[in-house]
């Protein structure tokens, strides 16, 4: 039992020296979307209102050959970085997830298009390389 | 003299350390990565007047924006490689004296890019293309004149 006091404080000392300087910042814009939300929206059948009350009101409305486009958006950002006496590394990765729902001109959608890039944002300190 | 001699490597090994870390001193580098690249490989596919916008959403994902123009609905991918770095020369003689002054030099390339797609009003592909070359600058380039 004594011998495991030091060998503790020997282990939080070493982990503090080693992460000392490190700093970890996540930011995200918007709410993740829900996969079954957007696989429940039926082409041709769903209106402008279920398409609402199944993922929310559009971050943004666009017009486009005379029909609305409902377009939601998320960005995820994941940047560590390691701040030393004399040198530092920053690095941030940013994705974004977007979905586009096409409604034709009696407001039932017509097309959904959706892709997913947050699930490759990483948190990669080395700024070199791709 | 024997004892030197065994030592030497340990000495240049300590030696080069410090040359090292004397060189990287008062070094930031930052990078801002932003999207995935879309390369021309990416988009070889894309044929005019037949390849509509779902098919382009399946091999290169959704755009980040969607807006009308004069032409016809343009689909715009943007993604972008931000390098910064700098150097402080007040780095090293901030650690043995209480005030040092700031003296550093930085540079930051912010390189916005930009995949545009028009549409006709068919949803098929009308015109495409990148609105700025790919350039390959160094991360590490601080010198800014």
């Amino acid at each position: 039992m004594l011998f495991l006091k030091p060998l503790a404080g020997i282990i939080i000392v070493l982990a503090l020296v080693l992460t000392q300087g490190c700093v970890v910042t996540r930011g995200t814009i918007g709410e993740p979307l829900q996969e079954e939300a957007i696989s429940a929206i039926k082409k041709g059948t769903t209106t402008m209102a279920e398409v609402v009350s199944l993922i929310g009101a559009p971050d943004r409305i666009v017009r486009g050959n005379d029909r609305e486009i409902f377009h939601y958006y998320y960005y995820d950002g994941k940047s560590p970085a390691m701040l030393l006496l004399l040198l530092n590394f920053i690095r941030m990765d940013v994705k974004s997830d977007n979905l586009y729902v096409f409604f034709n001109r009696n407001g039932i959608a017509e097309e959904v298009v959706y892709g997913k890039r947050t699930g490759r944002t990483q948190f990669r300190l080395w700024p070199f390389g791709d | 003299m024997t004892n030197v001699a065994v030592r030497f490597p340990s000495i240049r090994l300590v030696v080069g350390t410090l040359c090292l870390l004397l060189l990287c001193a008062g070094c930031t580098v930052r990078r801002v990565v932003f999207n995935d690249v879309v390369t021309s490989e990416q988009v070889k596919f894309i044929r005019i007047g037949q390849t509509t916008m779902l098919e382009l959403a399946d091999h290169i994902g959704a755009p980040d924006e969607v807006t009308e123009s004069e032409f016809g609905v343009v689909a715009l991918y943007n993604w972008s490689d931000t390098k910064s770095a700098g150097l402080d020369f007040g780095a090293i003689p901030r650690l043995f004296f209480p005030y040092a002054p700031t003296m550093s030099l930085n540079k930051t390339g912010i390189t916005p890019e930009q995949f545009q797609v028009v549409f006709d009003p068919q949803w098929t592909v009308r015109a495409y293309g990148f609105s700025r070359r790919i350039t390959d600058e160094p991360v590490v380039w601080f010198w800014p004149f």
